[in-house]
């Protein structure tokens, strides 16, 4: 054989020659799309299989043989090779042999391999060879490198050296292909191969290298993966060590490394972080407290913790029978808010042993311990005092008769809402004037109606002349302002027809100085005047001389305020801005000034001088009325929201004491003219009286004591009181009602 | 303009500068939250609220100067240090720098909390003030199991048993201990050491229940700050009696999980030690007194100091000291020994119990009375009392001996009262409370009438005559007469209304004056009375209308609490009354 021959040899290697084996058989069964592992060829098998084959191979041993001689060339080839592999024969093993002695030598260091460089050399390069080029099998097809299924559909495949073509061999169809398997026995292990066209039937020893390569071993079974070490190197006499270099010089010097190291240790003894004795063990524990203390703290106080609630009898692990909760109060405890239910429920045990343990007790001090960190503390005082010491000590009610406390008359007549009384200077009368469009007058003492003014319309606010001597009567109602004379006076009737009379002509030439908008005329239904105002006028109020009167109209923006004069049938406005709704008006009780309500605040006028004086801010929702003291200097403001408001004009801007008392709104409050009493009605169907004592010395504070709440009027359609007036000379007060009744309280 | 506008670089004042935010005092102190809380816990801060809350209500407030109080704490600087040490020891570990690992673990950064203690309770005044919390976590640490995953460690359920042991061996020698209560949470016990009243509570001895959803770290921070707390108090309170601490004890008792005993037997040990050399001295002394002439200062001093150590035992101390005195208990194997143990001795009481290394066994002829918990006791000596431990605890809350057939094995238990409640004050005695008053009055050879007597007697001033006022049943009589007087009103109102009623049908169809003159003078002193509470109410200022509404409603409920019991109770008389019949 020749070098040639021998390369070929080594090429065609048994084991890639398996797996491309392996390979036509999935190409002959069809299976295109399955990889070479899941392969159903008859090749890959299981144990039993195996067994079956082995079986077979025993029993087919004899007619091995001549089927791999009318095999193909390559096929006779193959057992050869394996025969290579296992035991070398004679031309080949001496190459392989030699190559395994150099690779040995080569890897021990010697130099003896150079003696037979060329061949060693020659023989690495069929090596390398054999290794790497095993897809470069001769075939003895022709059909060169390309796909193999151009070739499907013809009857040639390939050609040959003189260029003629190969003919396939002749397919059996079918059926013949099946029943010739079925006839032959060995036909499972017969594997097409479809490029050399040719059937080739695997070996009993081919199955075995197939076999332990699938279980991961070395295809030879006489390949030993753990062979013993043998030491070729002969030790036997070596008087010297296989490098006879010399020592080198680092092995006799002092080593840098270590110094260093040294130095390091050094250091961290010198610094204490290397210790080798134990330190003394120092008591853990220690008088702690043997000096006083110096300067505690950073300056906060310490707030001491709470200390945890004591038990009480319900929480004993016996309790008497009646702490304990009955199960129906047990299970009203479900239908509690969480919050409200009781966090403890007491329970009873016969004797101490069945006591169990309680569950919530980590649970509990976890809770109190977040608590100690998280819980803000503050300092409260414990007040612990009689809750009757709190109220504060008025002078005894008897002391500070009379005031009204009992209802002595009612006046009934109205059929609609009673929403302004007022009574005559002299206290003999009272006119009222309902939303039933009608003004009343009264008889005080009889309770006799004397006259009815039928004005058609619901009746704001009625006001009485404050001079004796004009029994007249302002009106307001809707837009209008009526100022009637009621006829009670007889002897100067004609001052009263003068000061009623209004000349027509006059009316526009005035009324460039006056407001325009304003007309006066002659009423004639009732002897009176007519003042028409452009929006709708809420109240009216007189001047002490009963020559001037102040109409509220709170949509009249800047003409809201108007002081009408009689005499002159004249009308101004307000010369100043006011700052919101104008609610009310009044004027002082002895002096030029005017007291002008908005919403918000109450506003003080001088009118002589036109100058605004102060401005008085009760911090309430909605201011609804206003009374000023008789002596003047002081005022009360009722609102919306029940409060009641004491401003001392010499004091202050704000409330020198706010009373709550209603619950409702106040709808009106009155001061009285000569005894120390004001009252306030509301809404919720009460007035209140009390005493407002008013001392000539500026340095002692009034003095306001709460007497007397007067009921007695029913609320109808969420009103009740409209309306409040004291008597000018009695302490009495008359109160009107949403009911449409009129009441009078007396001492 | 926004209505808090400050301008730029003009400081913060007020609130805003006063208080900072949890987060804020986190961010300054630049530790982590964990590091913030563990400090918190340690220096005792804790946020407070401030007036206004800038920030906005949900949010907890610090004052600024506790958290420059943090600030200055060197353990801040000590916690980062362990945080930097941890993350070497990770470091070396990871690079497989073992011998660099090893080195380090052995000089691990530790702190003490001991200036802590000492900052925070200057005095030890201070330190008992604040020992309630400590002692309930101490003893109920004791009680727990070690969990390794929430780790608590042995070790510091070992260091809390000891230490509370520790505490309670020192409290049963200097009979200190006043009120002790068996409660369903576990067994409540109160002491006064130095003047001031320690209350705490230890669990059941069984097996305790560890919810999930409790963070354990906070509670072993906790822990950890009253350890060393409890530990420095005991040293001071072992020193004041002249003994050493930590104290060695026996370690066959130890073994034996009689540790208390074994610290009482240490304890008493060293005392009588102690008092023999007191004695000796004290002979020394008056010998050399004779020699001496009279005036030596020095040793008058002495004798005086002696005296004084004598005489410091207050009347309450003596009382506690002798209840229990020449009385021998023996305790069976099912009652709680521990707390039996540690309440006879702190009252003077000799005690036994069945097992190992009890001083004297169940056949000993000394024994006054044997405390068991069980249905029937087979087998008696007819020299002792058979009783239920609640006898011990009841006795010592009335401080009298009580009569021990309530409290016979087998009989149904009198109930278990708290001493920790003001009866008269709760405005509720319960039965068993009476009796034991009488009982106690009996012993003070005072005589109190039976209930009974004085149930029907309304009148003040004839009880005032006895020289027995029970605060209680006078403000009962006060109130029946009150009771009285409001009926009477109300009868009169009736009477009123009825006048007023015929008025107003009277005068429907006309106008006329309503009622007679007299009879408004007759109605209006009672209303004056009836309206005078509203009057004032109307010139409070709203502050105080506040705090008298609040005084009324704490006081309605009270009454409310108090109307339950009572309504229970006379339920439960029909029922017995019905069930008898």
């Amino acid at each position: 054989m020749g070098k040639n021959q021998k390369m070929k040899k080594l090429k065609n290697k048994p084991v890639p020659k398996e797996e491309e084996e392996k390979e036509d058989v999935v190409v002959v069964n069809g299976d295109m799309d399955s990889d070479d592992g899941s392969i159903p060829s008859p090749v890959v098998s299981d144990d039993e299989e195996d067994d079956d084959y082995e079986g077979f191979s025993d029993s087919d041993g004899s007619s091995k043989n001549s089927d791999s001689e009318s095999g193909s060339g390559s096929e006779q080839s193959e057992p050869s090779d394996d025969e290579d592999g296992e035991n070398p024969s004679i031309d080949g093993g001496s190459i392989d042999g030699d190559d395994d002695l150099n690779q040995e030598d080569q890897s021990a260091g010697s130099d003896d391999g150079l003696s037979d460089g060329g061949d060693s050399v020659d023989s690495r390069e069929v090596v390398d060879e054999s290794d790497s080029s095993e897809d470069e099998v001769e075939t003895r097809n022709t059909i060169g490198d390309v796909p193999f299924e151009w070739y499907k559909e013809e009857e040639h495949i390939g050609y040959d050296k003189a260029g003629r073509k190969i003919k396939k061999k002749e397919r059996m169809d079918k059926l013949d292909s099946f029943l010739a398997r079925t006839d032959d026995s060995k036909s499972w292990r017969t594997i097409r191969d479809e490029l050399e066209d040719e059937d080739i039937e695997i070996t009993k020893e081919e199955f075995k290298t197939i076999r332990r390569m699938l279980k991961g071993k070395a295809p030879h079974a006489e390949f030993n993966p753990h062979p013993d070490y043998v030491d070729w190197f002969a030790w036997d006499g070596a008087g010297h060590p296989l490098s006879n270099a010399p020592e080198p010089k680092r092995r006799f010097i002092p080593s840098k490394h270590e110094a260093k190291m040294v130095v390091k240790y050094l250091r961290a003894i010198r610094k204490g972080l290397i210790t080798f004795d134990k330190p003394k063990e120092k008591p853990r524990y220690y008088n702690l407290w043997v000096d006083d203390p110096e300067k505690p703290g950073h300056g906060l106080s310490y707030i001491p913790a709470p200390k945890p609630k004591l038990p009480g009898h319900e929480e004993s692990y016996n309790p008497s029978q009646e702490y304990i909760p009955t199960q129906e109060e047990i299970n009203a405890y479900q239908l509690m808010f969480e919050e409200d239910r009781p966090k403890f429920i007491p329970k009873r045990f016969t004797s101490l042993r069945s006591v169990p343990a309680y569950e919530k007790s980590v649970k509990e001090f976890f809770e109190r311990c977040l608590d100690l960190y998280l819980c803000a503390r503050a300092r409260k005082k414990r007040i612990n005092i009689d809750p009757e010491s709190l109220k504060p000590k008025l002078p005894s009610r008897k002391d500070l008769k009379p005031y009204p406390t009992t209802c002595y008359l009612e006046y009934k007549g109205h059929t609609g809402p009673v929403a302004s009384i007022c009574t005559d200077p002299t206290g003999q009368h009272i006119a009222s004037g309902s939303h039933d469009g009608t003004v009343r007058i009264w008889e005080v003492e009889t309770g006799r109606c004397l006259k009815i003014f039928e004005l058609g319309e619901p009746v704001k606010h009625v006001a009485w002349n404050p001079v004796p001597e004009l029994p007249l009567l302002a009106v307001s109602m809707g837009q209008d302002v009526f100022v009637l004379n009621t006829g009670l006076e007889k002897e100067e009737h004609k001052m009263i027809a003068d000061l009623l009379r209004v000349e027509t002509s006059t009316t526009p030439d005035e009324s460039e100085s006056a407001v325009s908008s304003i007309s006066w005329s002659q009423y004639v239904k009732y002897d009176g005047v007519r003042i028409k105002h452009f929006k709708t006028v809420s109240s009216v109020e007189w001047h002490r001389k009963g020559d001037y009167f102040s109409t509220v109209m709170p949509a009249g923006d800047s003409k809201a305020v108007l002081i009408h004069m009689l005499s002159k049938k004249l009308t101004q406005r307000l010369p100043f801005k006011l700052h919101g709704i104008a609610v009310s008006s009044t004027f002082h009780p002895s002096r030029s000034i005017f007291f002008v309500s908005t919403k918000k605040h109450v506003r003080v006028y001088d009118l002589l001088k036109k100058k605004f004086i102060k401005k008085l801010e009760p911090g309430v929702r909605e201011i609804s009325s206003l009374s000023v003291h008789p002596g003047g200097d002081n005022v009360i403001v009722g609102s919306r929201d029940g409060k009641l408001c004491w401003f001392d004009m010499d004091l202050s801007s704000k409330p020198y004491k706010i009373l709550k008392s209603h619950p409702k709104d106040i709808t009106n409050v009155a001061f009285h003219r000569s005894y120390p009493l004001f009252a306030s009605s509301s809404d919720d169907g009460t007035a209140y009286v009390f005493h407002g004592m008013v001392y000539s010395d500026l340095n002692q504070n009034p003095l306001i004591v709460p007497l007397e709440i007067l009921h007695g009027h029913k609320t109808v359609d969420g009103r009740g009181l409209l309306d409040c007036k004291f008597h000018p000379r009695q302490p009495w007060l008359f109160t009107a009602g949403a009911d449409s009744v009129i009441k009078l309280f007396c001492h | 303009m926004p209505k808090h506008y400050r301008p730029a670089g003009k400081k913060k004042e007020g609130n805003a500068a006063r208080y900072v935010t949890r987060s804020q005092a986190v961010k300054y102190l630049q530790v982590p939250l964990k590091v913030f809380r563990k400090l918190c816990i340690f220096k005792g801060v804790f946020p407070r609220d401030p007036k206004k809350k800038v920030k906005g209500n949900h949010h907890t407030y610090y004052h600024m100067k506790d958290i420059a109080f943090l600030k200055h704490e060197p353990l801040l600087e000590k916690f980062r240090e362990m945080r930097s040490y941890e993350k070497k020891v990770k470091k070396a570990m990871s690079k497989k720098n073992k011998d660099l690992a090893e080195r380090l673990l052995t000089r691990k950064p530790t702190y003490t909390l001991d200036m802590l203690i000492r900052e925070r309770y200057p005095k030890f005044i201070d330190a008992l003030r604040d020992l309630d919390d400590c002692l309930t976590m101490v003893h109920l640490f004791a009680a727990l199991p070690a969990i390794e995953r929430e780790s608590i460690q042995p070790e510091r359920i070992h260091n809390c048993r000891g230490l509370s042991l520790e505490w309670q061996a020192y409290i049963s020698r200097t009979h200190k201990l006043r009120k002790a209560f068996i409660s369903v949470k576990g067994i409540y016990y109160q002491a006064e050491v130095d003047g001031q009243k320690v209350t705490w509570l230890t669990p059941h001895a069984l097996q305790q229940v560890m919810p999930p959803d409790v963070d354990y770290k906070i509670m072993l921070t906790f822990l950890e700050f009253y350890e060393t707390l409890l530990g420095f108090v005991n040293f001071k309170l072992y020193e004041s009696i002249n003994l050493k601490y930590p104290p060695i004890l026996d370690p066959r008792l130890k073994a034996l999980a009689a540790d208390l005993y074994a610290l009482t037997r240490y304890v008493d040990a060293k005392d009588q030690t102690s008092g023999t050399n007191d004695e000796e001295s004290e002979l020394r002394l008056a010998q050399l007194q004779d020699q001496l002439p009279s005036n030596e200062p020095g040793a008058l001093m002495n004798l005086v100091v002696n005296a004084a150590f004598v005489s410091e035992d207050d009347e309450e101390t003596k009382a506690c000291k002798t209840l229990f005195q020449n009385k021998t208990f023996f305790l069976g194997r099912e009652v709680p020994r521990e707390s039996l143990l540690f309440v006879i001795t702190s009252f003077g009481g000799v005690v036994s119990w069945e097992g190992d290394g009890a001083p004297f066994d169940e056949s000993n002829q000394d024994i006054d009375y044997q405390i068991v918990d069980r249905p029937t006791q087979s087998h008696k000596f007819i020299s002792r009392d058979y009783i239920q431990p609640q006898w011990v605890f009841d006795c010592i809350n009335a401080r009298l001996i009580l009569p021990t057939e309530d409290y016979m094995v087998g009989k149904v238990l009198p109930p278990h009262l708290s001493p920790f409640v003001d009866n008269e004050a709760e405005g509720y005695v319960p039965e068993y409370a009476d009796t034991i008053k009488r009982l106690q009055a009996a012993a003070r050879k005072e005589i109190l009438p039976m209930p009974g007597a004085e149930m029907d007697d309304l009148d003040n001033a004839h009880l005032l005559a006895e020289g027995i006022i029970d605060r209680a049943e006078a403000k009962e009589a006060a109130e029946r007469k009150r009771k009285m007087a409001i009926d009477e009103k109300q009868f009169h109102q009736e009477l009123k209304m009825e006048m007023k009623g015929m008025q107003q049908t009277a005068d429907t169809s006309e106008i006329k004056k309503t009622g007679e003159e007299d009879d408004a003078d007759d109605a209006s002193p009672k209303q004056l009375t009836n309206n005078d509470e509203d009057m004032a109410m109307l010139t409070m200022s709203r502050k105080k209308r506040g705090l008298y509404n609040a005084i009324q409603i704490s006081n309605q409920r009270k009454k409310a609490n108090v109307d339950t019991l009572e309504k229970r109770k006379k339920n439960l008389k029909k029922n017995k009354e019905t069930s008898s019949d």
